[in-house]
């Protein structure tokens, strides 16, 4: 845990002083400190380089950790619901009810709506919300169970998702922006977006936490938590609630950042068992860390930016390989 | 009339699933400390009792009451400090380990938040040493063997320190000795003053250890009585629709089974009842 976080500082520096402008360490580290004696004072008081680092590499370094934080808790979350450790929180169908909604911005240019520059994230956002609920409404109308989700959650996906395909091959020559948003970028967060996603993502981080043993008791099954004391047909719907919310808050402002969530409460579970109360903060800091190195090295591969979630299958795919093989034997699921 | 003392009151519970009656007019009581076996073939509504016992499911008609308090009027957290469920397997995904499963059975006792007191602890340590899982401890639940399982589930239930043991086929996956010993252990369990009742097709490991044993078919008590009084081979022969024979040797009695009714003898059988 505190290797986790002495690492996540590390990268949180690394993370500072690199991008497409060549800053130095030092002049990185410079700029950083000229940038925080000068807060409250107008913008137009900064140098270059502390622009860049402090309202450009900043609030989009805090964004990366709000988001890695908030996928791994949900996906620990969802996968300790569903009573499967394959589900990632992208199951009830959020990530396409988001894709839904900011594509339909990005084609049909819905600002009228009075957002601006937000139009995208609160359609997104909304977008999310409305595929969960209809996720839920299903899957307790056919009996509330975990497999019930799992099932109203891929129909849903999957018909939210063809009306995305549907809306994109009628309008060909505008793909590009909803199918990058598609691919998740950090690419120009700003700081009211930086917050918007950190404070909601701690709060809710906290609250799962305060539910770490109730979950460890979810994961005997519906029969033995209820003999427990949980009604867990309930506390299943109040967690996944919650999941969804920190997925959504994810999603709408970064785009669909895909494996974070499966693969990372893997890691965790492998790292320090299936105990939810030391399971969560490894997956919270895990996550974080994990996020922080896909997004430098998908800013400085290339000239440049890449797809940061194509970054993290393409590291973490292996990864997890080698813990399966390693460990694979302490480790049932 | 409620008796006193009484830790388990039945009184005309029914309940059905969608159609089928799966419960009808069951009552029966129980005493502190008293082990029960719940006789009859798959369908007869045993493991369906054993749900309605601990809340799990609400039955539509009659009530059961806990220490003179209706379940159905507790919260889930008063009739788990109470009565504690012995399931047929434990689920052996997500890797927990043997020590980690059984602190869960204090859930419903810890009242803060976060980590365990003392006194979990202590009831947890005693439990793993009463019941020999010093070695298994670390190991993860898919590791360890049925005969071990049964010890861990046994152990959940018992740091859960209720008054009433609901086991549920306590014996499938085991073999002869383990049956054996794992009946053993829930004897002692009831003569320390919890209430036993297994529900399990094994006959005989029920006629041998318990104090009373209720016979179920299609939703109904058929019979409820000490096994020495009760098992006899026409009450098999109804019950099951199979032919037995139903021994006496060393004081203890047996049955034996020999071959299932064929069709014709069936309608006879069901008529005695």
């Amino acid at each position: 845990m505190i290797l986790g976080s002495a690492s996540l500082l590390l990268f949180f520096i690394i993370y500072l002083s690199t991008g497409q402008v060549k800053l130095g360490f030092v002049e990185s580290m410079e700029a950083l400190y000229g940038y925080l004696t000068k807060l409250g004072q107008p913008t137009t008081e900064l140098t270059t380089a502390e622009m860049i680092v402090g309202e450009i590499r900043l609030p989009r370094a805090i964004a990366v950790i709000g988001v890695g934080m908030g996928l791994s808790v949900a996906g620990a979350i969802m996968q300790a619901m569903i009573r499967n450790p394959l589900v990632d929180p992208y199951i009830t169908g959020v990530s396409s009810g988001a894709a839904l909604g900011a594509t339909m911005v990005m084609l049909f240019g819905i600002t009228a709506i009075g957002f601006g520059v937000f139009a995208i994230p609160v359609a997104a956002f909304i977008g999310a919300i409305a595929a969960f609920l209809i996720t839920m409404t299903l899957a307790e109308a056919s009996g509330g169970r975990a497999l019930n989700y799992v099932l109203a959650g891929i129909v849903t996906g999957t018909a939210l998702t063809s009306f995305v395909t549907l809306m994109l091959s009628m309008s060909p020559d505008q793909v590009q922006g909803p199918i990058f948003w598609m691919f998740g970028s950090f690419n120009g967060i700003d700081w009211t977006q930086a917050l918007l996603i950190i404070i909601p993502t701690m709060i809710m981080g906290i609250v799962a936490l305060l539910y770490a043993r109730e979950l460890n008791v979810i994961l005997l099954g519906h029969e033995q938590a209820y003999q427990l004391g949980i009604d867990s047909r309930r506390f299943r719907q109040w967690m996944m609630v919650l999941s969804s919310m920190l997925t959504a808050v994810a999603v709408a402002f970064v785009g669909i950042i895909g494996f974070l969530g499966l693969i990372v409460p893997h890691i965790a579970r492998i790292m320090v068992g299936g105990d939810h109360r030391l399971l969560l903060p490894a997956s919270i800091i895990i996550g974080a860390n994990v996020l922080l190195v896909a997004d430098i090295i998908s800013r400085t591969i290339t000239g440049s930016e890449l797809p940061v979630g194509a970054i993290i299958s393409l590291i973490g795919a292996p990864f997890f390989g080698y813990l399966l093989v390693r460990k694979g034997r302490e480790y049932a699921g | 009339m409620p008796a006193e003392g009484m830790l388990i009151r039945i009184e005309d519970v029914e309940f059905s699933y969608e159609a089928a009656h799966t419960l009808d007019g069951v009552r029966f009581e129980a005493r502190p400390g008293e082990f029960l076996g719940l006789i009859g073939p798959n369908g007869s509504g045993k493991t369906t009792l054993l749900r309605c016992i601990n809340g799990l499911l609400k039955p539509q008609r009659g009530a059961i009451f806990l220490e003179g308090k209706q379940v159905s009027k507790m919260k889930l957290a008063e009739i788990a400090q109470v009565c504690a469920g012995v399931p047929t397997d434990i689920p052996d995904d997500f890797n927990i380990s043997v020590e980690e499963y059984v602190y869960l059975g204090r859930y419903p006792h810890i009242q803060n938040l976060w980590w365990e007191e003392k006194e979990d602890e202590e009831q947890v340590e005693k439990a793993i040493e009463c019941f020999e899982l010093e070695h298994l401890r670390r190991r993860k639940l898919f590791e360890v063997s049925s005969g071990e399982k049964e010890r861990v589930l046994l152990a959940k239930a018992v740091v859960q320190e209720p008054k009433i043991m609901l086991v549920d086929e306590p014996s499938a996956h085991l073999d002869l000795k383990f049956k054996l010993e794992v009946m053993e252990r829930l004897h002692e369990l009831s003569r320390q003053g919890i209430t036993v009742i297994v529900a399990s097709h094994d006959i005989n490991l029920l006629i041998k250890y318990c104090d009373r044993v209720i016979i179920m078919k299609e939703g109904h008590i058929v019979k409820c009585g000490s096994p020495h009084d009760v098992m006899t081979a026409e009450l098999i022969r109804d019950v099951y629709e199979v032919e037995a024979v139903v021994m006496k040797v060393d004081g203890e009695i047996y049955a034996v089974p020999k071959r299932p009714l064929k069709e014709g003898e069936k309608g006879c059988a069901s008529k005695t009842r």
